[in-house]
């Protein structure tokens, strides 16, 4: 069965997740990710609506309209303090989409350039702190591997990644898992922590990630493919995502502005049309 | 006691320097109407603390108002960077002190609790530690574990919009909660605006989610839309093409100027007609 890029990467991120924990939908990638993985191999997972609400319901990814979501289907609302608990507790799970990551797995959402001075000021570190200080697996993803994403060293730390410093404060928790990217996966079991390859997407050399990777990172010849995705993780993630708000993560310019367009005024009519009973309230 | 007051009622008793904390969550039930409110009324130098902060921060930023923000996040989500928070941060107008989503309401919660810090694992290697010059590390004094002591937060003024309360101050919060609770208890003083004004046995039949307890508050504004341009679940969602016309304004210094007299330097029953009025706003924006 044909498949695009972004259906390549969330059903190799949704293999990433198993076991009972929260699961947080803060991106389409990541929410399609968690419902792949509870509706297949892991059915104990509980998948969010919202970055922290929206227990037991199923995804639909939208740009505005995730505690709705919640609402026409009765989720398990939940508190703040439940979801820093279950961080607290490992009992949480999330894909984080950072700005950069670096070979040890550090990553930023905070500034490129120095932070008392930034060439440009991104959003401020939010919850990553929380979730390297104390979850035991942390999973990344970065839509355009480049050298100016997957760099030799971050320009500010947002999360912990592997080095003397977590060693000692932090012992294993938050080290990074894996790192899904445009062109492959990457773990962090090389020399130090290092960034190592896993797998390369059907179709990318190992020239190309030579190339699109800001420091020396060891790539051999021999590199196994990235396992396609299977017929039903396709209508999983297709039948979720009417809109195909997956798509935009990927798009840039006039297509990503028409697209952006097209979800918003259709995206009440999606949600009703999935689920036409009232909400709660 | 009825605790109705008009949002400049409210404001009055705001003076320069105030330190604001605003509930919500990026683009999410935002207390837009008071902040548009604080905006107009000529306080400045305010300090402001939010945990995922959004348009209200950029807002204030724009206006000038602002002289320091504590902040895990300040953005406009799927809509990108903010643009003020972003030219204010590069160009080091104002003071920023970057704390994370958990460290805020532990602060916060120290307040409450009348401690005058709490300890986390939050932050520990990362460079967060580094910037914020307000944390210290500690050494557990059981374990010997280092920690991070994060100081308790003492607003003024919390600013909150959640969709019933009822005029004694009591409010009912039906999507997301956010930290809304927490800003309330910590501040000396809470401000609450409200979808709707509704009779006392109407709200208790909430239960639970009558989030907001009138010990914690000391004035409720009525105004519909309140949130907006965020969202207001489960009655409106954010209004996208609005904040697309914000960040295009706020881009360009002759659009800013007329997006400020427009949308900012009119009361909340105005904005309502420039944005099209009620029946175009339903169309639109109720889910």
């Amino acid at each position: 069965m044909e498949y695009s890029l972004d259906e390549l990467m969330i059903a190799t991120m949704a293999h990433q997740l198993k076991g009972e924990f929260l699961v947080s939908s803060v991106t389409a990638f990541g929410a399609l990710a968690a419902l792949v993985a509870q509706k297949t191999h892991a059915p104990e997972l509980a998948v969010l609506a919202t970055p922290e609400s929206g227990m037991e319901v199923t995804p639909l990814p939208t740009l505005t309209l995730g505690q709705f979501l919640t609402d026409v289907q009765r989720g398990i609302p939940l508190t703040m303090e439940e979801i820093f608990d279950a961080i607290f507790c490992d009992l949480f799970r999330i894909w984080i989409n950072p700005a950069q990551i670096d070979q040890f797995g550090n990553v930023n959402i905070s500034s490129i350039g120095p932070w008392e001075k930034p060439k440009v000021a991104l959003v401020g570190s939010r919850g990553i702190p929380e979730d390297t200080s104390h979850l035991s697996q942390i999973f990344y993803y970065i839509l355009h591997h480049n050298t100016r994403s997957v760099v030799s060293q971050v320009d500010f730390r947002s999360g912990a990644g592997n080095g003397a410093e977590r060693d000692q404060y932090l012992g294993r928790s938050g080290a990074p898992s894996l790192l899904v990217t445009d062109l492959g996966v990457f773990d962090f079991s090389g020399p130090g922590g290092s960034m190592a390859v896993v797998t390369l997407h059907p179709g990318v050399s190992p020239d190309e990630v030579r190339e699109r990777t800001g420091f020396d990172l060891q790539v051999t010849d021999i590199i196994p493919h990235t396992t396609p995705p299977t017929a039903q993780e396709l209508e999983i993630i297709r039948t979720a995502d009417p809109l195909e708000v997956r798509k935009l993560e990927l798009l840039a310019g006039e297509e990503a502005s028409e697209k952006f367009v097209t979800i918003y005024e259709r995206e009440r009519q999606a949600l009703h049309v999935a689920w036409p009973a009232r909400g709660r309230h | 006691m009825n605790k109705v007051l008009t949002a400049e009622a409210m404001l009055d008793q705001i003076p320069d320097g105030a330190s604001i904390t605003i509930g919500g969550s990026s683009l999410s039930r935002k207390p837009m109407a008071l902040v548009r409110a604080l905006a107009r009324s000529g306080r400045k130098d305010l300090t402001l603390i939010v945990n995922v902060g959004g348009p209200e921060v950029d807002l204030l930023l724009g206006l000038g108002v602002v002289s320091k923000v504590i902040y895990a996040f300040v953005g406009f989500e799927v809509m990108g960077l903010a643009p003020n928070f972003r030219r204010a941060r590069q160009g080091q107008i104002v003071e920023f002190e970057e704390w994370t989503e958990y460290t805020v309401m532990a602060g916060l919660d120290a307040a409450i609790k009348r401690v005058p810090f709490l300890p986390t694992r939050s932050g520990l290697a990362t460079d967060v530690l580094k910037v914020n010059h307000a944390f210290r590390t500690m050494t557990d004094p059981f374990t010997g574990q280092q920690l991070v002591a994060v100081p308790a937060i003492h607003p003024d003024f919390a600013l909150i919009h959640v969709n019933y309360a009822d005029e004694r101050g009591n409010g009912v919060i039906l999507g997301d909660g956010h930290i809304d609770v927490l800003c309330a208890k910590a501040a000396k003083t809470t401000f609450m605006s409200c979808e709707r004004l509704v009779h006392a046995d109407e709200l208790q039949r909430f239960g639970r989610d009558v989030q907001i307890l009138r010990i914690h508050t000391q004035g409720v504004a009525e105004m519909p839309w309140g949130a907006h341009p965020t969202g207001c679940a489960p009655e409106y969602r954010a209004d996208l093409k609005h904040l697309e016309e914000y960040m295009a304004a706020a881009n360009d210094p002759a659009k800013w100027a007329v997006y400020q007299d427009s949308m900012v330097f009119v009361e909340h029953g105005q904005y309502l007609d420039r944005i099209g009025g009620r029946e175009h706003l339903v169309s639109r924006l109720h889910v």
